[in-house]
């Protein structure tokens, strides 16, 4: 299927999601007053994270700000664009709704994933871009639309790869009935992932979390490329990563599809 | 024209039997016994384009695993298959702008916001161009009269409403199948009429092939010339509907409600469900049943009489207990 085809389905999916959402206009608004306090939240943990460390593995404050502000920004972006929609694949397994995914003329996993955006992330992802902004200013350093295109570009892979793991360990549902002790492991491994620069790693943390779950790489390569350490080593390897867990999420959801079950009607 | 067609196709899913208890439960940590259940056996299947063809049998027959595999939803174990030319668990995109599938108990429908909306994504996911979509629309709002409440939010709707929309939404790209698995399901006579009406006149007028599977008998009788029939997973008739009817549905059910408390009996022969002093219903061969009613009648004061036709359970359980299979051969 044509990209603007799928990107014009997404871009329905979402005008869906913006219409149900106000049609109950406490939810529309609620989520705005939930996201936004669990980003405060978030704000006011980082500040007590930065008044105890000034510095871990060489990376200055500024550079672990914009760590926490990277990692904020896929995190946000994940929850705005898919997290919602990707979640919801395992019930839809074992419920065997499914089905009429299954049936429609569309990447159903596209579908899937798209189709619960969550307009309440929005205020994450601007609120993320503005510690980006901040971290940045603190580092001293020249910015030129390269970097910023570069730092985009890598954003936009890791979050792929993100989309990737989300969909890898959701897919085990066509294979196995339980699976949800795997994602509260998922869960548990970003949590450390977002408050470890994968440059901290070593031995076997390090092939664990650069290879086997590479949340290790997620926000610790574009704050490497911003400013100004990342190797070209690094840069083709973390794409080369994306792109490899990318096939095997398509090929790993399509042997699933053709094991799926359904459920009885 | 042959559209679908499948050979020897079957389905086989592994099931884990567990002792029951705690001692069950840990032992199947251990060592699982497997079970094969097979749902679809060997089943032979032709049907021509713009065929209305019923598909019955009890519940676990293999009626929605057949059409589930037709779908594509699911993966055949063995055995070929081919919907216009097409392997449906290839699930191409091409093959699935050709059919449509309306399950009963399942929606595709946005609850949270009207029907109009849903038919607005479908409109973008089947690529239907615009004066067909707005051609088709007012084309299904007519024919079922659904304007005053196209635009309400789905959750409000009655499940006959639900059900007409959920069938608009199927037929709007115009698909060439469309497969039904108890589309009437829980809807009162009214709806259940009103949707026969709309589904006959789609096979009649856009020369739609429909499968249709039911447990609701006057779905099949009013709709369907062909109709097949399974069990076990097997097919074990596939024919002429009234023939299969005149031969096996042997009985009709009668149920008789009295004024006051009566103690009828009579030397019928027949078997009764229910026997109270105001109320008999039982089973009589439909060749006794006007001489049952003439004597009921002359001889006790009721209150109400029915006559309904039998079960279409028991109708596939004789089939199946009389070796249906042979009839097959018989026919053809």
């Amino acid at each position: 299927m044509r990209i603007t085809r799928q990107l014009k389905i997404i871009y329905m999916l979402l005008k869906m999601k913006l219409s149900r959402n106000m049609a109950f206009r406490f939810s529309f608004f609620g989520v705005f007053f939930v996201d936004g306090s669990l980003f405060l939240i978030q704000l006011l943990m980082f500040s007590t994270i930065y008044s105890q460390v000034g510095s871990i593995g060489g990376w200055d404050r500024s550079q672990m700000l914009f760590f926490i502000g990277t990692f904020s920004l896929i995190n946000a972006l994940n929850m705005f664009l898919y997290f919602f929609g990707v979640i919801s694949i395992p019930g839809k397994i074992k419920s065997g709704e499914l089905d009429l995914y299954i049936t429609k003329p569309v990447n159903s996993l596209f579908h899937l994933s798209f189709e619960s955006m969550d307009i309440g992330s929005l205020p994450l992802v601007f609120a993320s871009i503005g510690i980006l902004v901040y971290a940045a200013s603190g580092m001293h350093k020249q910015i030129t639309i390269l970097t910023i295109i570069g730092y985009a570009f890598l954003v936009f892979m890791m979050l792929v790869l993100y989309y990737d793991m989300e969909v890898i360990l959701r897919t085990i549902p066509f294979f196995v009935i339980q699976a949800s002790s795997i994602e509260r492991l998922e869960g548990e491994v970003i949590t450390l992932c977002m408050k470890i620069p994968g440059t901290l790693f070593k031995g076997a943390f390090k092939f664990l979390f650069y290879l086997v779950l590479p949340y290790g790489i997620m926000a610790t390569v574009p704050t490497q490329f911003f400013a100004g350490t990342l190797t070209l080593v690094g840069f083709v390897y973390s794409i080369l990563i994306a792109i490899a867990f990318t096939a095997f999420t398509f090929a790993f959801w399509k042997l699933g599809l053709k094991c799926y079950k359904s459920a009885s009607s | 024209m042959n559209i679908i067609h499948t050979k020897n196709l079957t389905k086989t899913y592994i099931r884990f039997e567990k002792e029951e208890g705690l001692r069950g439960s840990i032992k199947s940590l251990f060592k699982r016994e497997k079970i094969v259940k097979t749902a679809v056996n060997n089943f032979n299947l032709e049907i021509n384009e713009g065929e209305f063809v019923g598909l019955i049998g009890p519940n676990g027959a293999g009626k929605t695993t057949l059409m589930k595999m037709l779908t594509g939803i699911i993966s055949p174990s063995s055995g070929t298959i081919s919907v216009l030319g097409y392997v449906p668990n290839e699930l191409k995109n091409a093959y699935k702008k050709q059919f449509s599938i309306v399950m009963g108990q399942k929606s595709q429908l946005f609850q949270d916001l009207s029907a109009a909306d849903t038919f607005l994504l479908l409109k973008e996911i089947y690529d239907i161009p615009e004066d067909e979509y707005r051609k088709n629309l007012k084309y299904f709002i007519d024919l079922f009269s659904i304007a005053d409440y196209l635009n309400v939010q789905v959750r409000t709707l009655s499940l006959g409403e639900r059900m007409k929309m959920e069938l608009v939404a199927a037929l709007l790209h115009n698909p060439r199948i469309l497969f039904l698995d108890e589309p009437t399901i829980g809807l009162d006579a009214v709806a259940q009429k009103q949707i026969r009406g709309f589904l006959k006149e789609v096979n009649r007028e856009k020369g739609t092939t429909i499968l249709l599977t039911s447990h609701y008998m006057d779905d099949i009788k009013s709709l369907c010339k062909r109709c097949i029939v399974v069990n076990n997973g097997c097919k074990i008739y596939d024919g002429n509907l009234e023939m299969l009817f005149d031969r096996y549905q042997t009985h009709k059910m009668i149920t008789v409600t009295f004024d006051e408390a009566t103690s009828y009996i009579h030397d019928f022969n027949v078997q009764i469900i229910e026997r109270n002093p105001f109320k008999l219903s039982f089973m009589a061969y439909r060749k006794d049943v006007r001489h049952i009613i003439n004597c009921i009648m002359t001889e006790c004061e009721i209150k109400d009489i029915s006559i309904e036709e039998e079960d279409i359970g028991n109708v596939v359980e004789r089939i199946y207990s009389d070796k249906g299979g042979a009839l097959i051969e018989e026919i053809f």
